[in-house]
């Protein structure tokens, strides 16, 4: 009778661990049982690169063609510039748009990631595995760093490409519109070029973009895991963009015409302990302009953002452990 | 006495409702016994408190009253799903990895490395009869073998127990027997089951207790044989019997004061039928 039929074939492969307690089985079960760590790098390991995974083959990668595209394109267009201007307009548009492309991704990538895994269940499968929540949130958040830190490394390299590229192109030109002239101008002129085109200063503002887009993901991460949607998510991090950019001015500005208010006081108090002051992480104006930013401005602003980037983690971390799921 | 597989006293769950004064019990001082190697049906109708139940097991939610225990710890301890695996209704699990690497995946998660891991996952999909398929994106996978795959993940670690939420939910009548045929296996291998189910003729096959939930409350619990077993009443299934014997029999009961209460011609079930027509479609087309 097809009741004694089994279509499917059940093998026990000789000599290897299976599937229940029996014999062997039993001492693979405990010994895996007594080996369970409260925390593991392994662990958090496996969830980044998957979540890596998940963010590559989402084909966020795209916009790292349209800022490729952009630059190219806008470094046609500033030829007509004298090269003072067109290294600066470069300098200014690449980090402009580095500094939003890795905002917009940080922002993107992450409000998908939990709302998605409690949506589709694949949560409650990695959860009832002995993985702490701790370890699931900070896998998540360490696959997006890596993705924003990847990105980051590929927008540099295409801006200095094209900084490079363009750096020579004017090089050549220098050097084929004054070889007729005295030696020791032609070598002032270089150097003038030089000295527009790159600039130390480009290092460290690239780093603190970095970290801005890391602390818009910590914060991302933070507020979807109370969200319901990725939508919610999105539109509730635009607003604290805008308020974390305003802010800075907005509390100057009230503090100078309101400064014997104590409301007013505590009002700005709290929007500054609640919404990051992105502001202070602006420094590529300073940069392009050619100012150096002291190392003390740099590490100050690098540690803000860390600590920005580890508070909402954290905090992520704190509504997630008593989300029902 | 042994250890139990799992142990729920006194569990309740109440949701409470956003902006309402009302709140929802989802289940209300549940008591249950789980014991080591038996497969257990937690039985009821959608919305009856089944599911929750199962995650409150998992440490997925917590109770607002009571205490659930995995082999003696408290399953709200992580080191609890160490002996635990899951198997979530209709499991979606990430499109974009092959089955191979969802095993792999799963398998770095419970700890396993290198060679062992491979090893394991080779058996499990062997056992879950995906070895062909072991490369393609589940992103392709039809409903059955995504189950499979969700069972080969449950049982990477050598889990002691495995709790099954809706396990044949909208599987095929042939995805669903492989799956019940591979939980009947596993018993004889000696791991726990629990599973929900509203799929009762499913769950009688292979069930040896079960618990009938409604509105979060037990309403029936006990050895399946006997909550169905009928007092007074036996079956007695008889192959080339003659119409001379059968009123033979039944005369015999008259005489006694027994009562022949049916007679009828024995039948397959549909399901029997519906597996025996598509597997000879499957062997004509060479399948």
């Amino acid at each position: 009778m097809a009741n004694d039929e089994n279509y499917l074939t059940l093998q026990r492969v000789p000599g290897r661990g299976s599937l229940g307690e029996g014999g062997n089985d039993s001492t693979s079960a405990k010994l895996m049982e007594t080996r369970h760590r409260a925390f593991s790098f392994a662990r958090v390991h496996a969830i980044t690169v998957n979540t890596l995974t998940e963010l590559t083959r989402l084909k966020v990668f795209y916009v790292l063609l349209v800022f490729a595209l952009l630059l190219i394109g806008s470094s046609i267009f500033m030829v007509q510039f004298t090269f003072q201007q067109e290294f600066q307009i470069l300098k200014d548009v690449s980090l402009g748009a580095m500094s939003i492309f890795t905002s917009l991704l940080a922002i993107v990538a992450t409000a998908r990631l939990i709302p998605q895994d409690i949506e589709d269940r694949t949560v409650y499968t990695i959860l009832s595995k002995p993985v702490p929540r701790l370890e699931y949130l900070l896998g998540k958040i360490a696959g997006v760093l890596l993705l924003l830190a990847i990105s980051t490394l590929v927008m540099s390299a295409v801006f200095l490409l094209v900084l490079y590229t363009r750096e020579q192109a004017v090089l050549q030109a220098t050097i084929r519109h004054m070889s007729a002239g005295p030696r020791g101008q032609l070598e002032d002129a270089i150097r003038a070029v030089h000295a527009s085109a790159f600039n130390i200063d480009l290092a460290p503002g690239v780093v603190i973009i970095y970290l801005k887009a890391c602390l818009l993901a910590a914060l991302t991460l933070f507020v979807s895991t109370f969200a319901t949607t990725n939508i919610f998510t999105i539109v509730v991090m635009v607003f604290i963009y805008f308020i974390g950019h305003l802010q800075a001015t907005a509390r100057e500005y009230w503090l100078q015409a309101h400064s014997s208010g104590v409301l007013t006081r505590i009002f700005l108090a709290l929007v500054a302990l609640l919404f990051p002051d992105l502001q202070a992480f602006n420094l590529v104006d300073d940069i392009v302009a050619g100012t150096a930013i002291s190392l003390g401005l740099f590490f100050k602003t690098s540690l803000l953002g860390i600590f920005y980037t580890t508070i909402y983690t954290l905090l992520a971390a704190v509504v997630f452990y008593g989300k029902e799921l | 006495m042994t250890e139990p597989a799992i142990a729920v006293r006194g569990l309740t769950k109440i949701f409470p409702v956003p902006l309402h004064r009302q709140s929802i019990v989802a289940v209300r001082d549940l008591d249950l016994r789980v014991e080591p190697r038996e497969v257990y049906g937690l039985l009821g109708p959608n919305g009856s408190g089944k599911s929750t139940t199962l995650k409150i097991i998992l440490g997925l939610v917590s109770p607002t009253r009571g205490r659930t225990e995995i082999f003696g710890r408290d399953s709200r301890l992580v080191e609890s799903r160490v002996a635990v695996g899951f198997l979530p209704e209709n499991p979606y699990f990430y499109k974009y990895l092959t089955g191979e690497e969802t095993l792999r995946f799963f398998g770095r998660l419970c700890g396993l490395r290198g060679a062992r891991l491979r090893e394991r996952i080779d058996e499990l999909l062997d056992l879950v009869g995906l070895t062909k398929a072991r490369k393609q994106r589940l992103g392709t996978y039809s409903k059955g073998m995504l189950q499979r795959i969700g069972l080969a993940q449950a049982l990477i670690h050598h889990p002691r127990l495995l709790v099954l939420d809706e396990p044949t939910a909208g599987v095929d009548p042939v995805g669903s027997r492989e799956i019940r045929d591979l939980i009947c296996d596993l018993r004889n291998r000696g791991i726990t089951v629990l599973l929900s189910s509203h799929l009762l003729a499913q769950a009688q096959e292979i069930c040896d207790r079960v618990g009938i939930l409604a509105d979060g409350v037990m309403v029936r619990e006990g050895r399946l044989d006997e909550l169905i077993a009928i007092e007074k009443q036996t079956e007695l299934i008889l192959e080339n019997a003659s119409a001379t014997l059968l009123n033979e029999i039944e005369g015999l009961a008259a005489k006694s004061k027994a009562r022949v209460i049916e007679r009828r011609k024995s039948t397959t079930t549909l399901e029997r039928l519906f597996l025996e027509a598509t597997k000879k479609r499957r062997s004509t087309n060479g399948e």
